[in-house]
């Protein structure tokens, strides 16, 4: 089961590094056409596309290696007993926001494509093709939560803070 | 009525950040709640919709671009060719070697667009080169933190794309403004090290190596890599042939040749880098998502207009809104990270902003350094987290010899507040 649930969650994570080089990609591509005078059409709304897919698709994976932030003032300051309860809430009511999160994520999809969704840029791509990727993110991020959800609830030790953990460089 | 409502989302706010819930969700999880309780509005689909338009908008994508190629850069030899070309040129200077630590990180600040990527670079090589050579480990570790914040400051920065993203303004006219008072601020904490070696005569360790002009301009070929590529990144945005994101977009592929170059590209270290990128721009992107729909459902409840009308209505000049802001900003560094509290707040706090008649840009470079305080102040702060893994030292002992340098930043707001071209001077200048 977890071996299944792992090999789920790296797979979305070489998915989201691809559409990472898939934005830098339609930004090259853009660039090089002004240079040499061609013509992509909608290069920059793929970029976006792109990028939004590697944010989702990422989100388990970051979850898993405890890179998503929050604050731990609290849950370090308590004890053994308050930390577990703490964190059996925080992963409880982060599993739940994360469902409401995937659902209606799988719901716009659905609306853009019984509506045909037409992106309003040059591009002109059908919405739910990009939007899917917004699902499948969600919908794992939502299985990594709910796991650990599980596993703190029987008391089983999260593996967030891999041991190579060295501190987030985002600011 | 109106007052209760926004009472209770905030102190839902603040227990749902304090009991450990991801920031992002938490975020997310406000705006549903005010969106839910007090407005018509289904919020599941405003949601998804908002969620989608805001994580798939071409300017964010200079966002992943610039953190990916901190991550390259942090992998090459860059930091210790920077210090073989600096060091023989600060023999002559009070403090000597730990201006490495300044100058170090503001030319890397130049192609980093983060606080804490700076401070990892630089301080991989300074700390250890200034302890075998004898420099007192608190004002190295002082200096390191305060100069590592100017990553913000100095463009490209990921604050300010968050920033310009969310108040919509000019990425590269923020950019740019970031230019002049970034060097200010780094002439300020170079002050700090000849007044501090001054003061101190004997604590900093004798020279070792004497060298001559002509070794001391052989040694600063090592810095031609970096001079290029800052070149490439802020030359084409400054000329206005490129947008941030097309210059970020440079900047990796730049990157990647230099890391090329000084054969520390292989498959190891480019998996590592586009991992790491994807990690932390995940991290930011979930952030950015919830506060996309909480700034939605903020509007939708009229918060930031009635914040606005509150505070016109209190009469305050510029000075003291300022002055407030900057307090505000300072205690709530303490418990958050800068890019929450930045899109936390400017959804509510820009009608406020342009009602007092303040620049935007000019807003946005004070907000950074307002953050870059926050870096340095415990118990959340992301030079500290930085420096603690390097260090081995305490959070507490770190912030205490940084202290220097955030009443440096306070006098910086004072000085940028003084003298606003600072800011608005060089932008006015730019090509297109």
């Amino acid at each position: 089961m977890r071996r299944t649930l792992d090999v789920i969650y790296s797979a979305a994570a070489w998915a989201a590094a691809l559409f990472m080089i898939g934005t830098l990609g339609m930004i090259l591509l853009s660039v090089l056409g002004r240079l040499l005078d061609f013509h992509v059409r909608g290069t920059d709304a793929y970029a976006g596309y792109c990028m939004a897919s590697a944010a989702f698709l990422a989100l388990a994976h970051t979850l898993k290696r405890g890179e998503h932030i929050r604050v731990t003032l609290f849950l370090d300051r308590l004890g053994a007993k308050g930390n577990r309860a703490l964190e059996i809430w925080s992963h409880g009511t982060g599993a739940l926001l994360a469902g409401l999160l995937a659902w209606f994520a799988a719901r716009l999809v659905w609306q853009s494509f019984q509506f045909h969704d037409i992106s309003q840029g040059n591009d002109a791509t059908p919405l739910w093709i990009p939007q899917l990727g917004m699902v499948i993110g969600a919908v794992v991020f939502l299985i990594a939560l709910v796991e650990d959800f599980v596993t703190v609830l029987r008391g089983g030790q999260l593996r967030h803070r891999a041991p190579d953990a060295e501190p987030v460089r985002s600011e | 009525m109106e007052f209760a409502i926004t009472l209770t989302l905030i102190i839902f706010l603040f227990a749902l950040l304090g009991s450990g819930l991801w920031i992002g969700l938490a975020l997310l999880g406000v705006g549903w709640l005010g969106m839910e309780l007090f407005s018509a509005r289904p919020a599941g689909d405003a949601m998804a919709v908002t969620i989608w338009g805001s994580a798939s908008s071409w300017t964010l994508t200079a966002l992943p671009m610039f953190l990916w190629m901190g991550e390259i850069l942090f992998r090459t030899k860059l930091s210790e060719d920077m210090f073989k070309g600096l060091a023989p040129w600060l023999e002559k200077l009070p403090g000597r070697l730990l201006h490495t630590n300044v100058i170090g990180c503001t030319i890397f600040a130049a192609v980093s667009g983060s606080s804490a990527a700076t401070c990892a670079t630089i301080g991989k090589i300074t700390l250890p080169e200034l302890a075998k050579r004898g420099y007192p480990e608190a004002i190295t570790v002082g200096t390191l933190a305060g100069a590592g914040t100017l990553g913000l400051l100095i463009p490209p920065s990921i604050i300010m794309i968050v920033y310009g993203v969310a108040a919509e303004v000019s990425i590269a006219k923020l950019f740019i403004g970031g230019v002049l008072p970034g060097l200010m601020l780094a002439g300020l904490f170079m002050g700090w090290i000849i007044v501090w070696a001054l003061a101190n005569p004997g604590a900093i360790p004798p020279i070792t190596e004497k060298t001559t002009l002509g070794q001391k301009l052989y040694a600063s070929r090592n810095l031609i890599p970096i001079v290029m590529l800052i070149a490439v990144v802020l030359g084409s945005i400054y000329i206005g042939v490129a947008t941030a994101t097309e210059a970020a977009a440079l900047g990796v592929v730049g990157s990647l040749v230099l890391a090329a170059f000084q054969q520390s590209l292989n498959w190891g270290t480019f998996r590592e880098s586009l991992m790491g990128a994807t990690r932390l721009y995940c991290m930011i992107a979930l952030i950015l998502a919830g506060s996309s729909f909480l700034t939605l459902s903020m509007g939708y409840l009229g918060l930031p207009r009635q914040l606005a009308e509150w505070i016109g209505g209190l009469g305050l000049t510029p000075f003291w809104l300022l002055f407030g802001l900057m307090w505000f900003y300072i205690i709530l560094g303490c418990f958050l990270d800068g890019i929450s509290m930045v899109v936390l707040t400017i959804g509510v706090i820009q009608p406020t902003i342009t009602a007092a008649g303040i620049d935007p840009v000019w807003f946005g470079i004070f907000l950074v350094v307002v953050v870059e305080m926050a870096q340095i102040t415990p118990p959340v702060g992301f030079n500290l987290f930085v420096l603690q893994g390097m260090t081995n030292r305490q959070i507490t002992w770190i912030a205490k010899t940084a202290m220097p340098a955030f009443l440096l930043m306070v006098g910086a707001v004072g000085l940028l507040y003084a003298f606003p071209g600072l800011v608005t001077w060089l932008p006015q200048r730019m090509v297109g």
